[in-house]
């Protein structure tokens, strides 16, 4: 180190000295340095002097090694920009580590909690950990165009305001209204009432909430979110479900992120939560698992029977949890006939809850399936199948010559496709 | 796109059907005829696939098949090469089926050619006002000029006009970008230079940057100081081992072997796998070195490679005959060979290991079957508590099976002829050697249908026990313990390779046991074609793993060229034997 410095030293005492001779002594050679010496020195002045010089000078001739003096010789001012802290220990290190990628534009988050890096650190692998920086690199993003877009608007706004305080203040008042303005809350009492009713006389809808020990706390919180959507459409839908949380354990993580996402309104919820299973709660004759394993497939909607379904995001491979789960308990199981009426292209059979809740309340109102698959993801499937005009018996036709089922159909849609691409 | 498409699965239908005098699969007949020239080392059987009028046909064939039998002792031993599991077996069946869409990945071209001389700063302002793309300029010709490897002098020159724009700072990443040119280049001064920058700007690196750093250094006299930045990488993050690699070919480089071994060691305490370039690394170095405590060690590499089934390259295969002729007075004699079907190595004529398990580890691999394949701690999802007792208690009350049949497996092998069918006449045809026959499928086989015919499957049990499971439970599972059960003289046919069930082991080492007896007791079928003859792919009976007798050693390896996928083992050797 000290051997270094010296050098170090001597080095830069003499190059800035070069930079003032090598312009002065030999006004001929044209360096780098000498280039913005001329800039600055006589900056109104266009560069004339384009050295056309590139075919007849060899290359040493450009100062190349001169930006290794000034960055040696910045030491103490580059020191001060990276954060630097005495003691040694990991976390320091980590927090180095992560600004380093961060300067070597790498997807890393530039703020870090403590809390945060204590969970970088715990990370089993180097993809696990590489991974968890880039969603929180992305979640930083997220948030700061937020802030921005959420400023930007406020902005508007007032611009906005200002301009109406001088229009139309006098207008308002003549005006006559038959309501005030209470639509919100007008209509949360009266999904209340339509919720209060389901409670009474509505069809069971059973959330099975027992698939927390097969989730990362990742999927459990996607899992809660995609509850929660459910639960919304449900209420605004026209004839709610009764939804019951069946195996709902109290103090379990499922709960603890119900309550932590529904705050105080979790005890206001028209919804059945219940720490019993739903084979104690209805008879199981009338009970339908629904899972995208099963064997059978359901053909009507059934207005006397208890829909369950899985609340479980299974993001690692695990075939078969909720089949398995039904097999044990002994229940009728159902699976949506996707590959009946939807050409089916990519992606996993297994829908989201509240795609499947959605699709349930459009079957129960309408008990038409075109329409109730309207919402499995377009990315999904190329197409609907029409099979309304063949009929039953055309269709098993279609079905034992496998390589023609559907042919000319998706032929079709894909060069309809093909057009709108080109 | 459509057309395209249609075109595709049309040349797929020509080319998977062989017998029109397409294709590569049309070597089936001709292969085996030679198998018929080669009867005598080669044990096989075949049977032609049944249609009704040539039923005559097929009786003196599977007559013949008879009299092979009586030559043979146990009856089964049919192998067509390559094996199931030999290396490349798998490309080729892929190349058999080519896949519906091409992914040609077009290259992006650059708006902005890249320098391949020096620029002054003004020719670099000038190229980039020409620049289009999004993003800093600076970092893209950075990333550009690294991906092509352009020559340091060029990189220089940009990192000049930056510093000169920059107040002679120059960023992090560019710096990165540079020393990466230079080590590519072999610039050592250069890196050197970079090093010195580095140390005096940042406080501490990223592994990136640590890892080109002691890449460059290692050939430096200041190679030590790579080992410092090792121990930096180590305060946060485990080093890779292209970083142990590294270090180590330095410390041999310059002759310090305590330092390389030491290394070594922290490798494998920290359950990193080496790189097959370090192993060979310490034995080309050992042919200079005249001693015994690093001949042991060496030898220890090699034992390493037996037990974690690593396979060498070829260049590595090179390496080790070398070192092991170049041991004095030992007269080691080295040479690539093959091993014959019967385990015989073809250089020395000594026999390899055979592929059967230990007592041990045969009870140790059924038990974790039993455990993780078929229980997986929640018996509801490949079976039921219920259906595994039938099944136990079946399994109890036969005997020994001899070979053990998937039948759904076997019965849609030819998907030109009716399932029962097929399966029947597999099972006929097995049935006539007097061999215990057990056929596991599902319910729904027994269910009279245009592919399930009611008076073939009663045949069918007739000649085999026969176990069905539930329509939704897997059959799989109960192969493999049906088998594992009946002992080690039973084997099962499927053409399943059994990735999934070897997945549900617990670890590497169960895998690897699992795979061994795989390997020792799968029989494939070989011909895919109705209207051809059934070939049965026969086991290996000995086991492709690094191995010695003391005098001598066997060492299989990876052909340069070859793709070899993990579920395969290579096919080449290296047979090392004391000249006495």
């Amino acid at each position: 180190m000290s051997v270094f410095f010296k050098m170090n030293v001597s080095v830069t005492f003499i190059r800035p000295f070069a930079r003032y001779l090598v312009p002065l002594t030999f006004p001929k050679k044209r360096n780098l340095y000498s280039a913005i010496m001329q800039r600055h020195m006589s900056s109104k002045i266009p560069a004339v002097s384009y050295p056309n010089k590139e075919s007849t000078s060899p290359p040493e001739q450009l100062e190349l090694d001169g930006w290794k003096t000034t960055m040696k010789s910045s030491v103490q001012e580059a020191v001060s920009t990276v954060p630097s802290s005495k003691d040694e220990d990991t976390v320091a290190a980590t927090r180095e580590l992560i600004e380093m990628w961060r300067l070597l534009g790498r997807n890393v988050p530039e703020h870090i909690t403590e809390e945060e890096l204590k969970t970088v650190m715990e990370c089993t692998s180097k993809s696990a950990q590489r991974k968890y920086l880039k969603y929180l690199y992305i979640k930083e993003n997220l948030k700061r165009a937020k802030l921005l877009k959420k400023e930007m608007k406020a902005a508007a706004k007032k611009e906005a305001q200002k301009a109406n305080l001088f229009e139309t203040t006098e207008e308002n008042k003549e005006q006559n209204f038959l309501f005030l303005r209470f639509w919100d809350r007008h209509k949360n009492i009266a999904m209340g009432w339509k919720g209060a009713q389901a409670m009474q006389f509505g069809q069971p809808l059973v959330f099975d909430m027992s698939y927390s020990n097969y989730m990362k706390p990742k999927d459990l919180q996607n899992t809660v979110s995609q509850l929660l959507e459910s639960e919304g459409c449900n209420r605004r839908d026209i004839d709610p479900f009764h939804i019951y949380f069946c195996n709902l354990e109290i103090g379990s993580a499922y709960h603890r992120e119900l309550v932590r996402y529904y705050g105080e309104k979790w005890d206001k919820l028209l919804i059945t939560a219940t720490e019993k299973s739903y084979v104690d709660l209805f008879p199981k004759d009338n009970i339908i698992y629904l899972t995208a394993d099963s064997p059978n497939v359901m053909t009507t909607y059934k207005h006397d029977k208890i829909y369950i379904v899985g609340s479980f995001v299974d993001k690692n491979i695990q075939s078969g949890v909720s089949l398995a789960k039904a097999k044990q308990l002994n229940l009728a199981t159902e699976r949506l006939p996707l590959d009946k009426y939807l050409q089916w292209s990519t992606g996993n059979k297994n829908l989201t809850l509240d795609q499947m809740t959605r699709i349930l309340l459009c079957l129960k109102n309408t008990g038409n399936w075109e329409e109730a698959l309207k919402f499995v993801p377009r990315r999904k499937h190329v197409g609907f199948l029409d099979i309304s005009k063949h009929s039953e018996e055309l269709l098993n036709r279609l079905k034992k010559a496998k390589t023609f089922n559907s042919f000319p159909k998706r032929t079709l849609s894909r060069q309809t496709q093909k057009s709108w691409y080109e | 796109m459509t057309c395209l498409a249609g075109i595709r699965s049309f040349l797929k239908l020509w080319k998977s059907k062989p017998y029109l005098g397409l294709g590569p699969g049309h070597s089936h007949p001709c292969l085996f005829l030679t198998d018929c020239g080669l009867r005598n080392q080669q044990r096989w059987f075949s049977l032609k696939t049944m249609s009704p009028q040539n039923t005559k046909a097929v009786n003196m064939l599977a007559a013949k098949g008879r009299l092979v039998k009586k030559r043979d002792e146990d009856g089964i031993k049919q192998i067509s090469p390559p094996s199931l599991f030999a290396a490349g077996a798998a490309k080729k069946r892929s190349e058999m089926n080519p896949p519906n869409k091409d992914h040609t990945v077009l290259l992006q071209r650059e708006n902005t050619p890249l320098p391949t001389k020096p620029l002054s700063s003004e020719e670099w302002d000038k190229l980039k006002e020409d620049y289009t793309g999004k993003g800093n300029f600076e970092n893209w010709i950075g990333a550009q000029m690294s991906r092509n490897h352009s020559s340091v002098d060029v990189a220089k020159s940009l990192l000049a006009w930056v510093a000169a724009k920059n107040n002679g700072i120059v960023g992090y990443n560019l710096l990165v970008m540079y020393l990466h040119i230079c080590v590519f280049h072999k610039q050592t001064s250069e890196v050197v230079d970079v090093y010195e920058i580095m140390k005096a700007r940042y406080k501490s690196l990223e592994p990136g940057a640590y890892t080109l750093l002691i890449r460059g250094l290692i050939h430096s006299d200041r190679w030590r100081e790579a080992l410092q930045l090792l121990e930096d990488i180590k305060k946060v993050l485990t080093p890779s081992v292209r970083n142990y690699d590294d270090c180590i070919q330095g410390a041999l480089l310059h002759q310090d072997v305590n330092m390389a071994w030491n290394l070594w060691e922290e490798l494998l305490s920290c359950n990193l796998t080496p790189m097959l370039e370090t192993l060979k690394a310490f034995f080309d170095f050992g042919k200079d070195i005249r001693d015994d405590h690093y001949s042991s060690k060496l030898l220890d590499i090699l034992l390493y490679l037996r037990n974690n089934h690593l396979y060498p390259g070829e260049s590595f295969a090179h390496s080790i005959k070398t070192w092991f002729e170049s041991i004095p007075g030992k007269q080691w004699k080295g040479q690539f060979t093959t091993i014959q079907k019967s385990g015989q190595c073809s250089g020395c004529g000594n026999t390899v290991e055979p592929i059967h398990l230990s007592p041990e580890e045969y009870d140790f691999l059924k038990e974790k079957i039993m455990m993780d394949v078929i229980d997986g701690g929640n018996q509801y999802r490949k079976t039921t508590p219920q259906e595994l007792k039938r099944f136990e208690s079946f399994v109890e009350s036969c005997p020994p099976f001899d070979i053990v049949i998937d039948g759904l497996n076997v019965a849609k092998m030819f998907p030109k002829a009716r399932e029962s069918q097929s399966l029947l006449e597999v099972v006929s045809l097995l049935a006539k050697q007097n061999l215990q026959l057990l056929v596991l499928g599902r319910k729904h086989m027994l269910k009279q249908s245009s592919r399930w015919r009611k008076d073939e499957m009663e045949k069918v049990q007739k000649q085999a026990y026969c176990f069905f499971a539930d329509d939704i439970s897997e059959d799989d599972p109960f192969l493999l313990y049906a088998t594992m059960n009946s002992g080690n003289h039973c084997r099962f046919i499927t053409n399943d390779l059994m990735r999934d069930h070897k997945a549900c082991l617990p670890d590497a080492k169960t895998q690897r046991l699992f795979f061994k007896w795989q390997r020792g007791h799968q029989l494939a079928i070989k011909s895919v074609f109705p209207g051809s003859h059934i070939i049965f792919q026969h086991t290996v009976d000995y086991d492709t793993v690094v191995q010695t007798t003391g005098d001598s050693w066997h060492i299989p390896y990876d052909e340069a060229l070859v793709e070899r996928c993990s579920y395969e083992v290579p096919t080449k050797w290296l047979c090392l034997h004391r000249r006495t």
